[in-house]
């Protein structure tokens, strides 16, 4: 079974040293905050991940979830280990000091959100949940609201909920049926059935604040008739404990693929007392407002199942004895080689490699933009951080996690039948993985988000704000010949990119179904050229440390080598892609329904 | 929920008019008897037989699993009664020699049965999927007498067989195994050792089980040359040929499994056990080779099979979920959305995976012929061509079919949105249970070395160009069919491609010994991605013959192969060109 070690020396190359976070929290004028804290506190998150949270993996999703009667159990372990994350402050990282919270910026807790993840992602979906409730009651609750949830959500005694998906609608939240009747004292009465709700019921916290949407009596249809409440299990009691029982209640829990050990409950609403946060009908674009924040959270469930197959796969290859390499043996005393000698296997390890990597530095990278959206001091700079992040968001939402289980999957196959082994723990990190390209909306979703909302919609204007960058960075580094070949191809394809999209937007305006058609194409091709963008800059920011004569030369080297790996063997595929969208629409568009199967 | 109709018009389709399997039947005396109207028949029974005794138990089958108990396997509810009709009904005799029993039937037509078992419930599959493999083994190279023993039982499924190579260290590197043959007096030899993973190694559903065992003679040659084929009852058949008393062999414990949980997969002991050598000493590989192409295909079926149920109860759920609006307006204007199959995505997603299915199965039935034509055919050209043609594809239709499969299942569960994830709606079974048919009978990785090393580069592509010019042959020859005006260039392309990529191949690998394992896999996806293309053609050829919605949509679904999935061939081409060095220079302890 794979052990999980936190990747800390990666992660403060991709925190410290490409992104020099030092340098960004000094320009956004956080003075307390800089990379001796940065680095104390990935220290205590890899211990917390390594020693309590990993043991509890593979125990939680055998044992799974238990209902009985409306009440939840989680596995063995899960709610003494959530008490020690309480006592030990992490929910509160991020959170307003002036509720308790640390004020940390985004990309201080990323990497520990990372190891929680990597370490045991159904764990860490009930504290993950929470940050959705919180953040929306910090953006848009008021005084009275934020009084009386945040401090005790904060603390991480409460949890919290996202309830959006009803039995008839997931992406097309539109349509929900959930209703909130107006109550005299300016409270409302919800009731509904929401389905698949993360955490939705558990034993770990004392409250449960859920976060719905639902629609007023004499709403407009559709989007623009939404309505956002918060629902509390238990009513507070005004002294910041609770009182009264709500009516809300988990009717079943659903028996999934993977993340057994994260609840998934139906919850039934029968005219339970709701408080309305934010405007009326405005309750999606509430929830817009920290989608990007959410999004990201799933993004790293990407890098954490490609992590973790790495490790997995990288441990068993250099072990698992099978064949002689076809250079020579290389363990003449043994009865065969290490099966890492043999270049399918390394195959599949640097591609994993690679997608953990280079996700990671995605991912930290809309962190980093996270704060700037929040805190930069410069309007101009905040718009443009904003744009960026929105741009980016569902490339690290979708790419990351479709490659996340693509990596998952090499592990299994460098275990071989034992990969297909439950205790061997390959085969879950497949699983669990498996969720990730489905919720917090699916591939098919956010790619129509990035080339929909977020390329068309700006006429392009986003996409070239980041080729630029791009481009700035290529024509920095084309000349330095250890890097030429790296440069070279992400400079290319930085062009492509702007070509293929202008070619899409031809072809969109004579048919609206074009953008649907090459949506996910296109999202996968923007997300191997952003990796590659990011191989590069890593590799740059290698050469750079080994030309000063910085030390750790093996890291750096191995940098610079797994970047060129990229290139040659990864990027390609992103032609593949091109070629399909090339391939226009007729054929997709022009069979009729009733053909589809005979 | 998934849902699921064998496919019989598709099937026709490709059996009866792109390749006239038939023509092929009667012209070798093996398979004379088999007429058009008897395999469409065979087609139809099996068709029900599959939608009305197994689908209905592949949920379930999953969700109980197979139990152990003090060395007894209990598998789940209803698949022993299931396989007792089953068996009744003749289809445990199906590919069968007529000689013992069998019914002769060609692979040709088996291909077809097999993905209507896989689709329909993959785990009840395996248990008669591993008996053919072992008739198929004796058949080949057991002695009469052991032939005349066990053959009709194993036909007739009142006995079962299994295949037990692995070991705990060794799955893929054979020639490293423990398992040890002592020599007896009376000629037969005592097996003793462990085997992992055996499929259907203990089982409630039969009176006997006979396992087909490597193992090493005493004085056996290191390495792959010194492994020898053992037949090891379970019970030692009586005077009377019927179980007597039991062997030293038995199940230690069951796997708990990612998936294919209907099926045993077992820890065999094998402890003095008695066996009787198949073949000659040491020559074991070689006896499990005359059916390894044939085993191949078949656990390649078991991708197909899986994309096919997958892809049918996509296509159902996509025409029923409402969700969004449709781009270029409202399509239903009673309902409060559209059904999804409106939306450009979702068709990306159900003719990917219908196109990857159906070229499947047409190469499927193509290497079924090629085997029938490798075995029975009396012409020795048209034999010793076939045996090439099948030594080269198939290690594709292993690796491909079950590398698309698995893909297609992701994308059928893909389609069903969160409930894709939840295990009552069946989808996700679809991607555990065909996720181990990438690994077993050969890891992919495997086969894909296969083809690159022994297949291609070890006869300096002779394979290859033999393939390469029938495709030219067959381009030429129809140069002026109507199907094929509108994808002719990207065809001859393509063609072009993995002629140029296969010369890439050969030339790097005389120069760098570790070019061929570096550039395998995407190599064989190179070729099967250009295989489906010419067979997508053909398809396209017969129907642009037809004047009906079947012909249509077939047009249709090639044009998009063509338009929106061929390309990937050229990313793999890139990648293979940029050959080993990436991938070598890292040294291990840098990983
Ligand atoms: C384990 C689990 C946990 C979850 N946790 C939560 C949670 O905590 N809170 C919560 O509210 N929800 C949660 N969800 C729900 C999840 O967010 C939804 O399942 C997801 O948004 C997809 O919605 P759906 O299932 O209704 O699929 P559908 O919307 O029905 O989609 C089906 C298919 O159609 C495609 N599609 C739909 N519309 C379009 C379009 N316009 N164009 C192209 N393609 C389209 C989709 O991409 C998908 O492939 C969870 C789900 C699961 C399985
Ligand atoms: C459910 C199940 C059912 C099974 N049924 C049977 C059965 O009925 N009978 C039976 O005998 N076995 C059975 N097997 C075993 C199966 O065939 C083996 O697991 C498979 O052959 C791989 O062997 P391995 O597990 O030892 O992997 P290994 O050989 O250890 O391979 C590990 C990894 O290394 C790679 N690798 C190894 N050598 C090389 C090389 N030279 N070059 C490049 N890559 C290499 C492999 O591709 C793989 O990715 C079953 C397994 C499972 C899980």
């Amino acid at each position: 079974m794979p052990e999980y070690k936190a990747p800390l020396r990666d992660m403060r190359f991709v925190l410290n040293e490409v992104l020099d976070l030092d340098g960004h929290y000094a320009k956004l004028g956080l003075e307390e905050v800089n990379s001796e804290l940065l680095n104390a506190f990935l220290d205590e998150g890899a211990k917390f991940s390594e020693n309590e949270l990993a043991p509890l993996n593979r125990s939680g999703d055998e044992e799974g979830c238990h209902f009985e009667d409306g009440v939840v159990t989680t596995p063995k372990g899960f709610k003494e280990a959530y008490a020690k994350y309480v006592e030990g402050g992490w929910p509160a990282i991020n959170g307003d000091p002036e509720f308790g919270g640390q004020g940390l910026p985004g990309s201080a807790s990323i990497a520990i959100s990372e190891m929680t993840g990597t370490a045991n992602w159904s764990w860490s979906m009930y504290p993950g949940l929470s940050h959705g409730a919180v953040a929306t009651i910090e953006e848009h609750g008021t005084d009275q609201q934020k009084n009386a949830y945040l401090p005790k959500l904060t603390s991480g005694e409460w949890t919290g909920t996202m309830c959006l998906t009803e039995p008839h609608c997931g992406s097309d939240l539109g349509i929900l049926k959930t209703k909130a009747e107006p109550n005299a004292d300016g409270s409302y009465s919800i009731t509904g059935t929401k389905i698949f709700i993360s955490a939705g019921e558990h034993d770990m916290a004392e409250n449960i604040v859920h976060i719905v949407l639902a629609r007023l009596p004499d709403a407009p249809k559709g989007t623009k008739g939404i309505s956002l409440f918060i629902v509390p299990k238990f009513l507070t009691d005004g002294n910041g404990g609770v009182g009264e029982r709500n009516a809300v209640a988990c009717g079943s829990i659903e028996h999934k693929m993977g993340i057994k050990a994260s609840a998934t409950c139906v919850m039934n609403f029968d005219g339970a007392t709701g408080y309305l946060i934010g405007p009326e009908n405005k309750g999606l674009n509430c929830m817009f407002t920290f989608m990007n924040f959410a999004r990201l959270g799933t993004a790293i469930q990407g890098v954490a199942h490609a992590e973790l197959g790495f490790q997995g796969g990288l441990a068993y290859a250099r072990e698992r004895l099978a064949m002689r390499s076809l250079s020579g043996p290389k363990n003449p005393d043994g009865p065969a080689d290490p099966i890492i000698v043999h270049p399918d296997v390394r195959r599949m390890l640097l591609t994993s490699k690679a997608f953990a990597e280079g996700g990671r530095a995605l991912v930290y990278l809309c962190a980093q933009l996270g704060d700037q959206v929040k805190l930069a001091r410069d309007d101009a700079e905040r718009e443009q951080a904003h744009d960026l992040m929105a741009l980016l968001t569902p490339i690290a939402k979708a790419f990351v996690t479709e490659v996340g289980l693509e990596a998952a999957n090499h592990g299994v196959q460098i275990y071989g039948g034992h990969g297909f082994i439950r205790e061997w723990g390959m085969e879950q990190n497949v699983r669990d993985a498996r969720i990730s390209t489905l919720y917090e909306g699916t591939t098919g979703i956010q790619a129509l988000d990035l080339l929909g909302r977020k390329v068309m919609m700006t006429q392009g204007q986003a996409l070239r704000n980041f080729t630029k960058i791009v481009h700035k960075f290529c024509e920095a580094h084309g000349d330095n010949g250890e890097l030429k070949e790296l440069i070279e191809p992400v400079a290319r394809y930085n062009r492509e990119w702007g070509e293929l999209t202008q070619a899409i937007a031809m072809q969109a305006m004579q048919n609206p179904d074009y953008v649907g058609a090459a949506s996910v194409d296109y999202l996968m091709y923007s997300g191997y050229v952003t990796l590659a963008y990011l191989w590069a800059r890593m590799a740059a920011k290698a050469q750079e440390q080994l030309d000063a004569g910085a030390g750790d030369e093996d890291f750096y080297k191995a940098k610079i080598s797994t970047a060129r790996f990229y290139m040659k063997r990864i990027l390609p595929r992103a032609a593949g892609h091109k070629g399909a969208i090339e391939g226009g629409l007729d054929c997709l568009m022009e069979l009729d329904q009733e053909h589809f199967a005979f | 929920m998934a849902t699921y109709k064998a496919p019989l018009e598709d099937m026709r389709f490709i059996l009866n008019d792109v390749f006239q399997a038939d023509r092929l039947w009667a012209s070798m005396p093996a398979t004379a008897e088999v007429t058009r109207d008897l395999s469409d028949a065979i087609l139809d029974e099996a068709g029900k037989m599959v939608e009305n005794l197994l689908f209905p138990l592949n949920r379930d089958g999953d969700e109980e699993g197979c139990h152990f108990d003090d060395g007894q396997v209990t598998t789940p509810k209803g698949f022993k009664e299931a396989f007792k009709t089953y068996a009744e009904n003749g289809w445990t005799a199906f590919s069968g020699n007529p000689e013992f029993g069998g019914q002769g039937m060609p692979k040709s037509l088996a291909v077809l049965f097999e993905e209507m078992m896989h689709s329909a419930n993959s785990s009840f599959a395996l248990y008669p999927a591993l008996t053919n493999g072992a008739t198929l083994c004796l058949d080949a190279h057991a002695s009469e007498d052991l032939k005349q023993a066990y053959l009709p039982k194993l036909y007739s499924g009142e006995w079962s067989g299994t295949m037990c190579l692995t070991e705990p260290h060794c799955g893929t590197d054979l020639g490293i195994m423990r398992s040890k043959a002592v020599p007896n007096d009376d000629g037969s030899f005592n097996i003793s050792g462990t085997k992992i993973f055996i499929t259907g190694g203990e089982h409630d559903m039969v009176d006997n089980i006979i396992h087909l065992v490597l193992a090493k003679l005493p004085d056996a040659p290191a390495g792959s040359k010194g492994i020898s084929l053992f037949l090891v009852p379970k019970f030692l058949p009586d005077a009377d040929g019927n179980p007597g008393e039991r062997n030293g062999v038995a199940a230690g414990s069951i796997e708990h499994k990612m998936g294919i949980k209907g099926s045993a997969t077992c820890v065999m002991n094998f402890d003095d056990a008695k066996g009787w050598i198949i073949g000659e000493p040491n020559q074991g590989l070689a006896a499990m080779f005359t059916m390894m192409n044939y085993e191949r295909l078949s656990i390649g079926i078991q991708g197909l099979g899986l994309g096919e149920v997958s892809y049918q109860s996509a296509a159902d759920y996509a025409r029923e979920r409402l969700q969004g609006r449709a781009a270029t307006g409202v399509q239903n204007e009673g309902g409060n959305a559209d059904p999804i199959i409106v939306h450009g995505d979702v068709r990306r997603m159900l003719l990917t995976m219908r196109a990857l299915n159906e070229g499947g199965r047409a190469l499927s039935t193509y290497v079924g012929m090629e085997l029938d034509k490798a075995k029975f055919s009396e012409n020795d050209a048209e034999q010793k061509a076939a045996q090439d043609r099948v030594a080269l594809l198939t290690p594709i239709a292993k690796a491909f079919f079950t590398d698309r499969g698995f893909d297609t299942t992701v994308i059928g569960q893909q389609v069903f949105g969160g409930h894709g994830y939840v295990r009552e709606w069946g989808m996700e079974q679809f991607v555990r249970d065909c996720r181990i048919s990438q690994i077993y009978e050969g890891t992919n990785g495997i086969q894909a070395l296969d083809l690159a090393g022994r297949k291609v580069t070890r006869n300096g592509g002779k394979y290859v160009d033999a393939f390469l010019a029938d495709l030219r042959g067959w381009i030429d020859d129809n140069a002026n069919e109507q199907g094929l005006d509108s994808i002719r260039e990207r065809l001859v392309a393509a063609v072009d491609l993995l002629e140029s990529t296969t010369a890439e191949l050969l030339r790097q690998a005389g120069d760098n010994p570790d070019m061929v394992n570096a550039s395998a896999v995407e190599y064989l996806d190179l070729f099967g991605y250009v295989t489906y293309a010419w067979l997508w053609a053909r398809m396209m050829v017969t129907a642009a013959q037809r004047d009906d919605d079947f012909g249509r949509a077939k047009l249709t679904v090639g044009r998009f192969y063509f338009e929106r999935l061929l390309p990937r061939a050229g990313a793999l081409a890139e990648q293979i060109k940029a050959g080993p060095a990436t991938m070598m220079s890292l040294e291990q302890d840098l990983f």
